[in-house]
């Protein structure tokens, strides 16, 4: 791998600010909730401009040849940072280069040196079919016309999605759609592919065949930034993973480094029968515990799962089960894990990548 | 980048969306019979049956062809709506269908794109044109002369409402909302522009508004050209105004797309709907 960059981010930041819908007088006395980072001012009419940062002064570089991943929950800012990147959003402040141009100042070059597949399945016109979306966008990426029919049919054929090339978009599968869409970003054989939540909503096979598709570009010489909420899809796929939460880098390094800070710890994973919301805040009070964090087991039996991650399992066990035979959760089953990127995100921030 | 390849693409991309709703060719047929219908019959009843009311309608209008009269009205009329609601809803459709985003992150001229998707629209609205004159010509016998200049006072008129809706579009990617702002002004030029009747009906101030719409000169002129048979030296006051009014809100339009564009980006709403 060569040690050029193909993506530098210095000190990026995005601020928005926008204002609640209009209130009806009655409802102008209504407390007003919000998850954003930081809420200020307030007008006559008890309209609130909300201040929001969501990207907060990151930096990184990609180097050329790599699979970065942003990985972090939803709202950290992950698909702010890559809107920015493919100059649709302008940044607040800092500065950002693809390919070696300015987002800012060189915008229409940064376009023409990056494909960018975005989160969501509406970016395609779902009238045309798939070989008519590839020959309209190859004509908007300014392709060899020459070469566009056999560019297509190459795509077409690697995305494996030949036979359905002349069907409407509107009859392709989710995963074949995502495909396209990859297609799509691949026309101008472009140094640089931004993936914003490729494998979002789509079936575990599917999710399997876009991640060999993303491996396969990295072998072609392709830069890669991958987004992603998936810890084992980061794990799995990137050289490099930064962790992004609230706007702000709290972790950059390879999958393997980052799980290897945790190698004292521990992870516990404890199934319950019921939501344990009442004990949550006194686990994380125990000594020795670094994070907590549950969710509904997913296995069909409305189960609970709450996992803790602690400097000692021998210690914490006994507290652990204390507090949750007090609360009256019963425990159907209990594991020993060794650390994931789950946990690398639970002892950073304290919270799962699902909050 | 090659702009013309990318307007070709876009012009095409739009044709072939159309083609899969088979119903819009039926609305484009029909739409066009009905609109100058209504209005010719309305107009044939105010007439009286001893065509007395049409005498003082041509000492008002400068043109006993009342039918004629009404038909320019109605079709430049029916035009604007089209591009007022098709070019100015151009982007709002593709931030509907998902797809502006995706369009923005090529290199190709946003301007292009632009043209070209209101490219398919603007011969829609001419073919929809074409229909209402074939029809009217066939079922009200109107007697349209057509000449160079009038050729070039469509032009003119395709140019000011080109950018017209240039400035729509261009305003509904920031306040993106458009059915309460293209109904004012269509509603705006239904009353004031003379589409049924002279101008010279309504009161002082009326007239002065009306002055100030380009709609109002396309009709004058065309009726002026097309129905009396005027020349340019008759018409060359509004001819004028009518190339200004072209110039203007074409630059006007090209000029609030790239600020609106910019906008857009600053404030982060490109793919909000």
């Amino acid at each position: 791998m060569s040690t050029v960059n193909s993506i530098e981010v210095e000190n990026l930041r995005r601020v928005f600010t926008r204002r609640t819908p209009r209130k009806l007088p009655w409802q102008r006395n209504r407390q007003v909730n919000g998850n954003e980072l930081c809420v200020t001012g307030s007008d006559k009419s008890g309209n609130q401009p909300k201040t929001t940062v969501a990207v907060d002064g990151i930096s990184f570089e990609i180097q050329s040849g790599e699979i970065f991943g942003l990985l972090g929950p939803n709202g950290a800012g992950k698909t702010t940072t890559i809107k920015m990147l493919c100059t649709l959003l302008e940044p607040t402040s800092g500065t950002a280069r693809v390919g070696g141009y300015d987002i800012v100042r060189e915008p229409a070059k940064v376009r023409g040196s990056m494909g960018t597949v975005f989160s969501g399945e509406r970016s395609l016109y779902w009238k045309l079919t798939g070989r008519e979306n590839l020959e309209y966008f190859a004509a908007l990426y300014d392709v060899e016309p020459s070469t566009t029919a056999s560019k297509i049919d190459s795509l077409l054929s690697k995305m494996d999605l030949e036979s359905k090339s002349n069907e409407p978009v509107e009859r392709y599968s989710t995963g074949m759609r995502q495909r396209l869409a990859v297609a799509r970003a691949l026309l101008a054989d472009p140094p640089v592919v931004l993936l914003d939540e490729p494998t979002a909503g789509l079936d575990p096979q599917s999710a399997r065949n876009l991640r060999d598709t993303v491996r396969s570009l990295r072998d072609e010489g392709h830069t890669i930034l991958l987004t992603t909420h998936y810890m084992a899809e980061a794990d799995e796929l990137c050289n490099r993973i930064a962790i992004i939460d609230h706007g702000r880098i709290i972790a950059l390094d390879t999958p393997a480094a980052l799980k290897a800070g945790l190698q004292e710890m521990h992870s516990l994973e404890v199934e319950v029968d019921r939501a344990p919301d009442g004990v949550l805040d006194e686990l994380r009070s125990l000594p020795l515990v670094r994070g907590v964090e549950s969710h509904a087991s997913n296995n069909g039996l409305e189960t609970w799962t709450i996992r803790v991650l602690t400097e000692d399992s021998r210690q914490t066990l006994d507290a652990l089960l204390d507090l949750l035979r007090a609360s009256g959760d019963r425990v159907l089953n209990m594991k020993a894990n060794e650390p994931t990127l789950e946990d690398v995100f639970i002892a950073l921030t304290g919270k799962s990548l699902r909050d | 980048m090659n702009n013309v390849r990318a307007f070709w693409a876009t012009a095409k991309r739009e044709l072939l969306i159309r083609c899969r709703y088979p119903d819009w060719f039926v609305a484009m047929l029909l739409w066009p019979i009905l609109m100058p219908t209504f209005t010719v019959f309305a107009t044939q009843a105010l007439a009286g049956p001893d065509n007395s009311g049409g005498e003082v309608f041509a000492e008002l209008a400068g043109t006993s062809d009342y039918i004629g009269f009404v038909f320019i009205g109605i079709v430049m009329w029916s035009w604007l709506n089209t591009v007022l609601w098709q070019v100015g809803a151009t982007l709002r459709t593709e931030q509907r269908r998902g797809t502006l985003e995706s369009n923005w992150v090529t290199p190709a001229s946003r301007l292009a794109i632009m043209f070209g998707s209101g490219l398919t629209n603007m011969i829609s609205s001419l073919i929809t044109v074409a229909v209402s004159l074939i029809f009217c010509k066939l079922m009200w016998h109107i007697d349209l002369t057509f000449s160079p200049l009038l050729g070039l006072v469509f032009l003119l008129s395709t140019a000011a409402i080109y950018g017209l809706g240039l400035i729509f579009a261009s305003l509904v990617l920031l306040v993106r909302e458009l059915n309460s702002a293209v109904n004012f002004v269509r509603g705006m030029f239904m009353v004031f522009c003379g589409i049924t009747y002279p101008i010279s009906v309504m009161p002082h101030w009326m007239q002065t508004v009306a002055k100030g719409l380009p709609l109002t000169y396309s009709i004058r002129l065309i009726r002026e050209i097309g129905l009396a048979g005027a020349g340019y030296r008759d018409v060359s006051d509004a001819f004028w105004i009518l190339f200004a009014f072209a110039v203007s809100l074409l630059a006007g339009g090209y000029m609030l797309f790239i600020l609106m564009d910019r906008i857009a980006a600053r404030k982060g709403i490109l793919g909000q709907y």
